[in-house]
């Protein structure tokens, strides 16, 4: 219901710099995911648009709005915290009609709403208990509850679902999702589960020791990260990554991991050209095993370390010279440790980064 | 009596006991035998008192040693409960102990008041706020404390008198009255302020910031988040402090006997300056008024403990919730 910018926002807690230069847009209505390490400045970014902390410098707008001073009880956001937060003294019941108290609703227009987003959150059986009477999950839908109750502008949710057990956990992302397109809440989702990111948001930002790595969708995080930092966290297993030396053959520069030598097309192969290393990355779930080179693919030579079955799938750990690579496989494929195999990945689904500025190559201008 | 119930709550245990209550109920037991043997010499002091008001002659204890009978009256307490003590007392004084009674209650009420609502104010104000002199103020507060309350007493009485005899000269009846009790009920709340302080700041530290940002959040003003979710979390340490100061007050004899008794001439007794008029006025064999009088003064701190005594050691056993 409305669009939230930050301009050139930073953050310091004395010497430390929570968040540096942050310029985002967090468009009305959309659903954004934070991504980030443990300590990378994200319930910090959230506190910031809440109104909680006072940016060192830059400034926050609501719409037009400019809120960087605005109190955090005008600002109508609602904030799930990553510890819940919830008012102890009260029962669940009241703790979710506090914000409509506040706001001097009638009374069974209160109850209404109460019970509805109980309904939606299932805890209308515990309404009537005091918090220290819930499990922590019970906890966090109650404090998603509240949050959701005052249909706010704009929702803040610091890693809501961490405490559910994985069948809630979807069946509760869903309607949230479903919730937050209805109603056009302008919803900004902190977490450290990369598949609840990547399902939810229609936009994911990526942020690292207080500085934004990479905006993008959810397809683009994945496909094109921007650098080392993102390649490395997105996914799960995350990219390989091989180091690399560019060679030149026939007048081309080629990338040589180990024996393997690639020769890509034009455009790439003259951004290659300007570098003597580069860092290869590619998915684990994009490469195949071979016993031998497959066509039109690159096939890199690697031994077999160990293998870790999920079940769905296995994940086998290989050696290229000292640097360990993790490919996906079927469950069936089971191959001995020690063994030499080849890793082939098509070209296209391969990545370059530089190993100074850690950029992937496709993002440097020529 | 307390004990008693312990042992039989302990016997009755069948049902598998939660590791978090059940060291607890076996601690509450030695400490509360514990406290039963110290507290000894104590108890049998307040029950002589008691026994004392009641009877004839001065109970001592030896009476029981050597048989003989305590003889029951009411007199005393007859003659204190109507202010008939010219009767007894050499001097002739007349006292109204309703009024005397009347007047300790406003101390401690007053003192209770003034130091639950300054510390509750302060305390919230040390635990969240950041102001200049933050540190050196908490600093101060502690000296404060450890300064004794007897050595500002000429301070304050000076200031005291230079008061009455400036600002409040020519104002008499109700409008003295209030100023002599208001002054009293300040000077003794001082007291007990910085380390109240203290203690409220420790009871707002123990709240988590989110949970105050939770009520901002929620669209609360700074004041109503105050009123409608920190107070209540700090209910007990806002009881415990009423309580405490409560008894300050009451018990108070040096502020009440310099400011109320000596400064408006013997105007207004409270109930330890009555005990020490009469102490000081009394034949021996009519003491069992005094003890009478001392009943009366100990009568809040006995119900105070009665009353505290099964939370106290509920709260041990894991009987009470929140
Ligand atoms: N009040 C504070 N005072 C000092 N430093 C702080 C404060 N709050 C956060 N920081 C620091 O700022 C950085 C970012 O913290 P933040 O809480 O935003 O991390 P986060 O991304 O939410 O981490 P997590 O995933 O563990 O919750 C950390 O280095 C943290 O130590
Ligand atoms: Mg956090």
């Amino acid at each position: 219901m409305v669009e939230v910018r930050l301009e050139s926002v930073s953050k310091r807690f004395g010497r430390v710099v929570a968040l540096h230069e942050v310029t985002l847009t967090f468009e009305d209505g959309s659903f954004t995911a934070i991504l980030g390490p443990s300590g990378s400045g994200k319930t910090t970014l959230l506190y910031l648009i809440a109104g909680i902390y006072k940016p060192s410098s830059g400034r926050i707008y609501f719409g037009d709005r400019d809120v960087t001073n605005m109190p955090p009880n005008k600002r109508n956001v609602g904030l799930v915290f990553q510890n819940y937060a919830l008012y102890p003294h009260m029962t669940v019941y009241d703790n979710i009609a506090f914000p409509l108290r506040l706001k001097k609703l009638p009374r069974d227009e209160i109850d209404r709403r109460v019970r509805e987003v109980a309904k939606l959150l299932h805890i209308e059986e515990l309404l009537e208990r005091y918090p220290s009477q819930l499990s922590g999950g019970q906890q966090q839908r109650v404090a998603m509850a509240r949050a959701l109750v005052k249909q706010p502008d704009v929702l803040l949710l610091d890693e809501p679902l961490s405490n559910l057990d994985a069948l809630l956990r979807i069946k509760i992302r869903a309607e949230l999702k479903r919730l937050q397109k209805d109603l056009g809440i302008t919803t900004i989702y902190v977490t450290h589960d990369q598949s609840e990111a990547l399902a939810l948001a229609d936009r994911i930002v990526v942020i690292d020791r207080g500085r934004i790595q990479q905006v993008g969708t959810p397809d683009e995080v994945y496909a094109r990260p921007r650098n080392l930092f993102v390649a490395g966290f997105i996914g799960s297993p995350p990219a390989n990554l091989i180091p690399a030396k560019i060679v030149a053959r026939s007048g081309s520069a080629c990338v040589a991991i180990g024996d393997t030598v690639y020769c890509p097309d034009k455009p790439l192969s003259e951004k290659l050209a300007r570098f003597q290393e580069v860092i290869v990355a590619f998915r684990p779930e994009h490469a195949t095993l071979g016993e031998e080179p497959a066509e039109n693919m690159v096939s890199i030579e690697a031994e077999v370390y160990t293998v870790e079955t999920l079940g769905k799938e296995n994940i086998v750990t290989l050696l290229v010279g000292a640097t360990p690579v993790k490919v996906v496989v079927e469950p069936s494929v089971r191959p001995q440790p020690g063994s030499k195999l080849f890793i082939n990945v098509e070209p296209e689904k391969l990545m370059f980064f530089d190993p100074e500025t850690e950029l992937n190559i496709e993002y440097i201008e020529v | 009596m307390a004990l008693a119930g312990l042992l039989r709550r302990r016997v009755r245990v069948s049902r598998p006991v939660d590791a978090e209550t059940y060291p607890k109920r076996r601690l509450t037991l030695v400490i509360a035998a514990a406290v039963l043997l110290a507290s000894l010499p104590m108890l049998t002091t307040y029950i002589l008192l008691v026994l004392s008001s009641f009877s004839e002659t001065l109970v001592t204890g030896a009476e029981f040693l050597e048989g003989k009978p305590i003889r029951f009256t009411l007199r005393y307490w007859e003659a204190l409960l109507s202010g008939r003590l010219s009767a007894i007392v050499m001097t002739p004084v007349t006292i109204n102990v309703w009024e005397t009674i009347l007047n300790t209650l406003i101390v401690a009420l007053g003192v209770s008041l003034v130091v639950t609502l300054a510390s509750t104010l302060a305390g919230y104000a040390f635990s969240r706020m950041r102001f200049r002199f933050r540190e050196r103020l908490m600093e101060l507060i502690i000296l404060l404390h450890a300064f004794p309350g007897v050595t500002l007493l000429i301070g304050v009485y000076l200031l005291y008198i230079w008061t009455l005899a400036s600002l409040l000269h020519g104002v008499g009846g109700a409008g003295r009255a209030f100023a002599v009790f208001a002054y009293t009920i300040l000077a003794r709340a001082s007291l007990e302020i910085p380390m109240s302080v203290w203690m409220m700041k420790g009871f707002f530290d123990k709240i988590p910031w989110e949970v105050e940002w939770s009520a901002l959040i929620d669209g609360a003003s700074r004041i109503r988040t105050w009123l409608e979710v920190m107070l209540p979390q700090v209910k007990p340490g806002i009881a415990a402090l009423a309580i405490f100061s409560f008894l300050a007050g009451w018990e108070d004899f040096i502020y009440v006997y310099v400011f109320l008794y000596l400064g408006t001439e013997g105007k207004y007794l409270t109930l330890a300056t009555l005990i020490d008029q009469l102490v000081g006025n009394l034949e021996t064999a009519e003491l069992p008024l005094a003890a009478a009088a001392g009943v009366l003064y100990l009568l809040p701190t006995i119900a105070f403990f009665a009353l505290t005594q099964r939370l106290l050691l509920e709260a041990y056993t894991g009987g009470v919730k929140a």
